[in-house]
């Protein structure tokens, strides 16, 4: 196989990436070990940053969130939701930042309007009643998966072919020129090569495994984070902690649900990412100070992901920089190498400028980027991402001969047909995961305890999985889902884990191997 | 004893004895009836039979020993000896291997009277006693001991290794005939799938199994039905379908079938709510009414003890009545039927507030991979009894002299995974009341 450009990794920096050096008119291949979106795009909190959470500590990077949300709310207003922000403080909040934070927003060009507490209470009922100060900003919410298979979709559409399950695991080089990836598909474990003439390491925080792969060092350390989704909309509006970074300090409403989080936990071991108990905990605990009812309502789900921090000093995790990191390793002898990492979703859309600058002018093409102009055309790769939209759809035409594959998040067989279709498009026959991840299936209240099997049987029948294939893949999908109930489970849900547990091995005999 | 006021109703005045009262009317409940009934016992059942819906119908025994590294038995009583030395706990190691199989007698005795007929392995003409096997909507071999004999012909063509046709039916979800033949065809020799439209309902998008249970009662639709199946009856020895086949007057219907196709058919459960389920509960309920037992479908909030057993109260309507009972059986179940709960991060017993063993903490509740072999430590947790199954109190004397515990709400045992769940129910419900009687003049009625 052969490109000008491989680009290793598609969260939306990759894809980002993809459809900036596409629409150059240069041709590149994406590929990811996984899907799209396995990363940290798949796994964070979804909040357009407005930039007024950084101007404290990283100026640079509250101009550039200021800068480039105001730029995407225009070109993929698809994949936002354009619900304002408030910032409030309460009575233990520190008073200094509260009387410096209109101050620095100003200086730095953020909208920060000073807002009445008992009008910050009618705007946002569910806040604490207590309020010190409160402050409103341009915050607004952004669907990662929709953003992320937009631009791949638009990328494919430019000429760009993608690749998922395709591992990168080694390079060929000859006098500091990389000749090839050695890829290894995860599915069959079959290894190939891509030769391309440049390459892009837009891995996320698995860039320093790759970089050193090329021969090239990058210090980084892990951060995760930890966040709840709540089974109903709480808020209208992003709701921030008026307080310098700290656990659970952001509501984010999204489609049907709300979102907090996140809390900031040091690891060294990439391979199994999974919140505990003890971050629910905190982030319940810390979450409802600010907003009372978080300590009672119920959540559907909490997931965890991690940002990848780039190491310049002895900085350590929230005070570390999150500016992304573009390395063109000249100084590691590598000419046709570029690593980009760290940084936020909200300035994706630059960070893939840059890189495509680099690697456009390493290969003489002098098209100028075009994202900051042409908008992001929607597509139907990432229709049915968004929690609320596929029973809004369904509600609005439901259709008597189309089978509900999944009652709780009201996705049919005919959504998954569509779904399966752009899988198509990215390589190998879809998983169960795979449809889940661009679906809305599996997150409802069942957890996939019945959905799992419904969309197994269906992919079955239309003859997209065979032998035992189904087995395992529903076995991996409840085992992801029950990566995020699982530190959840407190009362009720036991009654709810045990019906699943029920069905899944007193009665199917689901944990002996076949 | 407090007064108790019952919203605007009346409590009627004369307070009910008898001898037992059921709390619970799951499998436990359902066999703690059964046995008082054939003891004499005067008994009052409550609790609705909701849990009953969700069953595969089969009622399993023993098959495996969960840990780090299971161990699969295929004859459960040989597991259970080796259960009974590792976990002296388990409910299963205060019971003998006669009194588990008198218990299913009874148990299986009582149902075939109302109308469900279950098969033994013993009646598949083999001479060691092994775990008859049925299949799953997951293309999975489940092991279970006896089988509603709608499901009988499957396990006997997986014994036999004959060759057996799968049918679905096009918009019933969740039951994938080509899912269970591609799963299944390392295991069994010869299995294959088809797919019917079911008569009248061609075009709908979502079927549910019990309307289709209820429209195969009619005579004509029954013989369209026959009709489609007939083309895939041709080159097997045996038929499955999903269990649909009738709600009252299944077994006629699944004769007639039979002979029409001139092969044996089974049934396979399906996800919830299973026909199979409701037939046991409705039979089980319909015999009751029968018999004149008193079933009260309600939850009791608060039940009395004293030195002479049990004074609680159960309200239908506008109408509360007071029972006062000698003797008890909780067969509350778990988290599911609401016998236990939580309440600040301890399991808790939801009627007497019996201690509960458990993990000391909720970290200590669940394993990260959901399908780890050694299961999931909260399943262990629940109530701890003497040998006759009475529950004990924090010092480890029993509780009250008077009060028995049946079912999953028993500790020290993981019915899903052992797959045990009702032999587990019915083995420790009629040891249970077989003390109580040793305790009771037997009354006439
Ligand atoms: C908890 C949390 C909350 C966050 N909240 C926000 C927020 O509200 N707003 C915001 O703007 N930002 C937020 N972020 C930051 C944002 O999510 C990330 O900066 C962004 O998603 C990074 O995207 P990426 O494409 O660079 O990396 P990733 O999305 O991590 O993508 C890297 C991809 O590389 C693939 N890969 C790795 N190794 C290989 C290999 N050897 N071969 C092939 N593929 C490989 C992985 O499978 C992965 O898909 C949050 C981050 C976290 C962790
Ligand atoms: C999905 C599923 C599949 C199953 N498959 C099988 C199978 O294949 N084979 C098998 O052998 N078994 C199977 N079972 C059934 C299982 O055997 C039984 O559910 C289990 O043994 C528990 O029975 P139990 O009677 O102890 O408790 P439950 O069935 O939970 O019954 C508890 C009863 O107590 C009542 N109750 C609780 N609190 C009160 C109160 N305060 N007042 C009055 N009543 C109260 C409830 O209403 C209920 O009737 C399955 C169960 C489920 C859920």
């Amino acid at each position: 196989m052969e490109t000008q450009v491989l680009i290793i990794g598609g969260g939306t920096t990759g894809t980002g990436i993809a459809r900036d050096l596409s629409l150059r008119g240069i041709s590149c291949i994406l590929i990811d070990k996984k899907d799209i979106n396995a990363g940290a795009s798949g796994a964070n909190h979804g909040l357009l940053h407005s930039g007024a959470r950084y101007i404290l500590k990283d100026s640079e990077t509250a101009v550039e969130c200021r800068q480039e949300s105001l730029l995407l709310k225009h070109l993929a207003p698809k994949c936002m939701e354009d619900t304002g922000g408030l910032f409030v403080a309460l009575p233990e909040d520190d008073d200094a930042y509260i009387a410096r934070f209109p101050e620095l927003c100003r200086k730095y060009g953020i909208v920060c309007k000073s807002v009445d507490a008992s009008q910050a209470l009618q705007m946002e009922p569910c806040l604490a009643p207590d309020l010190k100060a409160v402050f409103s900003v341009q915050d607004a919410v952004v669907d990662p998966f929709r953003l992320s298979l937009d631009n791949a979709a638009d990328a494919q559409k430019n000429g760009a072919r993608i690749l998922r399950n395709s591992q990168v695991e080694g390079f060929i080089s000859h006098n500091g020129r990389i000749q090839a990836a050695r890829v290894r598909d995860t599915r069959t474990g079959d290894t190939f090569h891509i030769g391309a003439l440049q390459f892009v390491n837009a891995t996320g925080a698995w860039a320093d495994k790759v970089a050193a792969m090329a021969g090239a060092h990058i210090s980084m350390l892990y951060s995760k984070g930890s966040l709840l989704i709540t089974q109903s909309r709480i808020n209208t509006r992003v709701i921030n902690r008026l307080r310098p970074a700290s656990d659970a300090d952001i509501l984010v409403p999204g489609g049907t649900v709300s979102i907090i989080g996140t809390t900031s936990v040091e690891i060294d071991n990439l391979d199994d990412i999974r919140p505990t108990m003890d971050e629910v905990d905190t982030i319940i605990r810390q979450g409802s100070v600010m907003v009372p009812e978080l300590a009672t309502t119920r959540y559907i789900r909490a997931y965890a992901g991690v940002r990848p921090l780039v190491k310049n000093g002895s900085e350590k995790g929230r005070t570390i920089s999150r500016n992304y990191t573009l390395k063109n390793h000249e100084a590691d002898g590598l000419e046709n190498f570029v690593t980009i990492t760290g940084g936020k979703l909200t300035t994706y859309r630059l960070m893939a400028e840059k890189t495509a600058d680099i690697v456009a002018g390493r290969l003489k093409n002098t098209t100028p980027c075009e994202t900051a102009q042409l908008p992001l055309p929607p597509s139907r790769k990432g229709e049915w991402t968004e929690p609320g939209r596929s029973p809004r759809a369904w509600t609005a035409r439901p259709r008597p001969k189309d089978t509900l594959i999944c009652e709780c998040e009201m996705v049919s067989e005919s959504m998954v047909d569509r779904i399966v279709d752009t899988l198509l498009t990215e390589g190998s026959t879809p998983t169960l995961e795979e449809v889940g991840r661009r679906s809305r299936i599996g997150k409802g209240p069942c957890q996939g305890t019945f959905c799992s099997f419904r969309l197994a049987a269906y992919l079955y029948r239309t003859g997209k999985l065979d032998k035992k294939q189904g087995f395992f893949q529903v076995r991996e999908f409840v085992n992801e889902r029950w990566k995020g109930f699982m530190p959840l489970v407190r009362d009720r849900e036991l009654a709810r884990l045990e019906m699943q547990e029920a069905f899944l091995c007193g009665l199917f005999n689901m944990e002996v191997d076949p | 004893m407090r007064p108790v006021q019952y919203g605007s109703g009346s409590v009627n005045p004369k307070p009910l004895h008898t001898g037992l009262a059921v709390v619970g009317s799951g499998m436990a409940g359902m066999a703690a009836a059964i046995c008082a009934y054939n003891r004499g016992i005067s008994f009052v059942q409550v609790g609705q039979a909701s849990e009953l819906a969700f069953s595969s119908g089969c009622l399993d025994l023993f098959s495996i020993l969960p840990g780090r590294f299971p161990k699969g038995f295929e004859d459960p009583f040989a597991g259970i000896d080796v259960l009974a030395k590792k976990k002296p706990h388990h409910p299963y190691s205060r019971l003998t291997h006669a009194m588990i199989r008198d218990a299913f007698a009874e148990f299986t005795g009582f149902m075939g009277s109302a109308g469900i007929c279950f098969h033994g392995p013993e009646q598949n003409g083999q001479n060691s006693l092994k775990n008859q096997h049925i299949i799953t909507p997951a293309g999975t071999l489940k092991p279970t001991w006896q089988v509603p004999a709608a499901m009988h012909a499957g396990s006997l063509a997986i014994a036999r290794n004959q060759r057996i046709c799968i049918v679905d039916i096009k918009g019933l979800k969740g039951f994938g005939a080509r899912q269970m033949a591609q799963t299944l065809q390392p295991l069994l020799s010869s299995v294959t799938a088809a797919t019917i439209a079911f008569p009248g309902r061609e075009t709908a998008g979502d079927l549910m199994c019990e309307r289709l249970a209820w429209d195969l009662e009619n005579p004509k639709i029954l013989a369209q039905f026959i009709g489609l199946l007939k083309p895939h009856a041709g080159r097997v020895d045996v038929l499955g379908l999903p269990a649909i086949l009738g709600m009252y007057r299944f077994e006629k219907l699944r004769r007639t079938l039979e002979q029409a196709l001139k092969k044996p058919v089974f049934e396979i459960p399906t996800l919830s709510p299973s026909v199979t389920g409701m037939r046991m509960k409705e039979a089980f309920l319909g015999k009751m009414t029968d018999l004149g037992l008193l079933h009260f479908p309600v939850a009791v909030s608060e039940i009395f003890p004293d030195k002479n057993g049990f004074v609680f109260f159960v309200t239908q309507g506008l109408q509360t009545m007071e029972v006062r009972a000698d003797h008890l059986v909780l067969a509350t179940g778990r988290f599911m039927g609401k016998g236990l709960g939580v309440r600040d991060e301890q399991i808790k017993e939801m009627l007497f507030d019996l201690p509960v063993a458990q993990p000391e903490t909720r970290s200590g509740w669940l394993r990260s991979n959901f399908f780890a072999p050694a299961g999931h430590p909260v399943n262990q947790a629940g109530i701890e009894t003497d040998d006759c199954f009475r529950p004990l109190d924090a010092a480890g004397s029993v509780f009250h002299p008077r009060l028995y515990a049946a079912g999953s709400i028993l500790a020290h045992q993981d019915w899903k995974r052992e797959k045990s769940g009702s032999g587990i129910a019915i083995a420790s419900a009629f040891k249970a009341v077989s003390s109580i009687a040793e305790n009771t003049p037997a009354r006439s009625g």
